[in-house]
């Protein structure tokens, strides 16, 4: 049992009390969002503002997903996620393998750099590329984009990566090199499997970092390659403020994401805390 | 022939250090240069060198002045809000033991949701008139009509309001790592401190926090850059106003590099921008972190 654990039942009942709150408040939000979808167009705006719809509808999902653009934009952030995930698990798996294996001194500059590339602001890099787009003819497309969104999921990748290879004890590879296996055989046929978890997690950041992300999209789509989040973001201009539909976008684009983790969340909180606690 | 161990693992980096090299090093080359020139916006039009005009011009510029104190102070208000609520819950979970894990997941989903989805969702909880949180407040009694608080449109607090969904946002992850953390603290320092006879305060204060440090100095760190950095959850709440008061330096780099049509000016501004954060994270990791020493 941890030190820090309470046994006392009066401080147990004050201490659930006040994580209700906090969870209440938290998680309001979200479910404001959700509520606010299956209000009328109107509903959703009304002067005073209510929590439940007067009228439940789904008026605002098939508003949202009819529009122009929205049913590309959706296959857009799906493509440009993947393959940047893929990019991500691709170049940053064979780094942290050798990063943690070989310990060579080009291996520490690789994780300062990947260190300090999470410092740059996106638009540092952003507006030069768009100018490397255009010359290598990616400009608009998703396969572009995704080369972008790879540069902030690949240095985030390396890390996670890094410390998977490192819970992997040497003797397993040790033992593959015994049998004839080349070093890459043994990373392929023996490493690989064992941390086949800390791979999904992996994966599961750089989608989410794709996914999510917003100013590289702004920056380097117009018309055909043009992700989610911008048009969400577009409904307050274009359509002039339609709040309703915007809530439904937001919701069919947050909630697979959010079961995702449900699912995985014990995969997820050890990728989230790994490289922090180990410090 | 047989590759020697170095030569193997310089094959295995090399692809992703191509990838770092080609599309973040040499556009950073690039953008950083940038700031020695006078570049027409029109693409492909004339660049002059104009040596460091561009960077006097920016720390003489009373909007660069003012977005870099707005930054900070963004920064600030967001780290420590996020810190304080984020140990607070942190501990509690701590305290409930095992049965808390269904609520760490319920606690966690803000962290999977698109910043620019959690802006517009704040700011359509926050908006003046229909919004949830006045109308809520006023039906509490606290206020007396559901406009009576601005909380993007008063120029006096947007900056304040525009944090929330920031904070909303990632205190989940401050809980996280902080969580995690609490578990290797051993319980037999804890249950020692409590035999001498140390209260809560003095445990937290002397006991437990230093033992977390590490912990909390990666935490401080990773929410303190990305919070400098946030761009896209405050551009989608008030795209830098009322009257300038959220302009924070990335919205300004930004603006200038694509409305008001300055490359050179708003390259300039973003390196004096990433030579401070560098040398702000750096000092961060040696005075809070201090790798190598042992208390």
């Amino acid at each position: 049992m941890n030190g820090i654990e309470t046994n006392r039942a009066s401080s147990r009942a004050l201490l659930w009390i006040t994580l209700a709150v906090v969870l209440v408040i938290y998680g309001f939000p979200f479910i404001y969002l959700l509520l606010t979808s299956f209000k009328t167009p109107l509903d959703a705006i009304a002067v005073p503002a209510s929590v439940l719809p007067a009228q439940w509808t789904l008026e605002n999902y098939v508003t949202a997903l009819t529009k122009d653009g929205v049913a590309p934009a959706l296959i857009n952030s799906v493509v440009t996620a993947v393959l940047s995930t893929v990019f991500s698990l691709v170049l940053a798996v064979p780094a942290a393998y050798a990063i943690t294996r070989y310990r060579t001194p080009s291996g520490r500059v690789f994780v300062l750099a990947a260190l300090v590339t999470r410092m740059v602001p996106t638009i540092a890099v952003g507006a030069p590329l768009v100018e490397t787009m255009r010359t290598l003819g990616l400009s608009d497309t998703s396969l572009g984009l995704a080369i972008a969104h790879t540069t902030i999921s690949l240095p985030l990748s390396i890390w996670l990566m890094s410390s998977f290879f490192e819970s992997v004890p040497n003797e397993l590879e040790e033992a593959a090199k015994v049998d004839g296996a080349s070093r890459l055989g043994a990373l392929w046929l023996v490493v690989l499997p064992v941390v086949s978890g800390g791979l999904a997690v992996t994966a599961i950041f750089a989608f989410l970092a794709s996914w999510n992300e917003f100013l590289f999209s702004l920056l380097l789509t117009s018309v055909r390659a043009q992700t989610t989040p911008i048009v969400i973001a577009n409904f307050q201009t274009q359509f002039g403020l339609d709040w309703g539909a915007m809530t439904a976008l937001a919701a069919v684009y947050s909630i697979p994401v959010i079961l995702l983790t449900l699912l995985l969340q014990r995969h997820i909180v050890a990728g989230l805390t790994l490289g922090a606690v180990k410090g | 022939m047989r590759i020697t161990d170095r030569r193997f693992a310089l094959f295995m980096m090399a692809p992703a250090a191509a990838f770092l090299a080609a599309f973040v090093l040499w556009p950073l080359i690039r953008f950083v240069s940038n700031g020695f020139y006078e570049i027409s916006p029109i693409a492909g039009g004339p660049r002059e060198f104009v040596g460091l005009d561009n960077f006097v011009a920016a720390f003489e510029s009373a909007a660069f002045q003012g977005a870099s104190l707005r930054t900070v102070v963004y920064t600030i208000v967001v780290v420590v809000l996020e810190f304080t609520i984020g140990l607070g819950v942190a501990l509690i979970f701590a305290s409930l033991g095992a049965r808390s894990a269904v609520f760490r997941t319920v606690f966690m989903y803000p962290l999977m949701i698109a910043p620019v989805v959690a802006g517009l969702l704040w700011r359509f909880l926050l908006i003046d008139n229909f919004g949830i949180v006045n109308e809520l407040l006023r039906q509490a009694g606290i206020l007396r009509s559901a406009s009576q608080i601005g909380w993007l449109s008063d120029p006096n607090i947007a900056l304040f309001s525009v944090a929330l969904p920031d904070i909303w946002l990632t205190t989940s992850f401050i809980t996280l790592v902080l969580f995690a953390g609490l578990q290797n603290v051993p319980g037999d320092i804890i249950e020692a401190a409590k035999l001498d006879g140390a209260r809560y305060p003095t445990l937290l204060f002397r006991v437990i926090i230093p033992l977390l440090r590490p912990v909390i100095a990666v935490a401080l760190i990773v929410r303190g850059i990305d919070a400098a950095r946030a761009f896209d959850i405050i551009l989608i709440q008030t795209n830098g106003g009322p009257q300038e008061s959220t302009t924070t330096l990335s919205l300004l780099i930004y603006r200038t590099m694509t409305r008001y049509g300055d490359p050179g000016l708003a390259s300039a501004m973003g390196t004096i921008y990433l030579v401070v954060m560098l040398v702000v994270a750096t000092v961060a990791i040696f005075a809070i972190w201090r790798p190598g020493s042992d208390r």
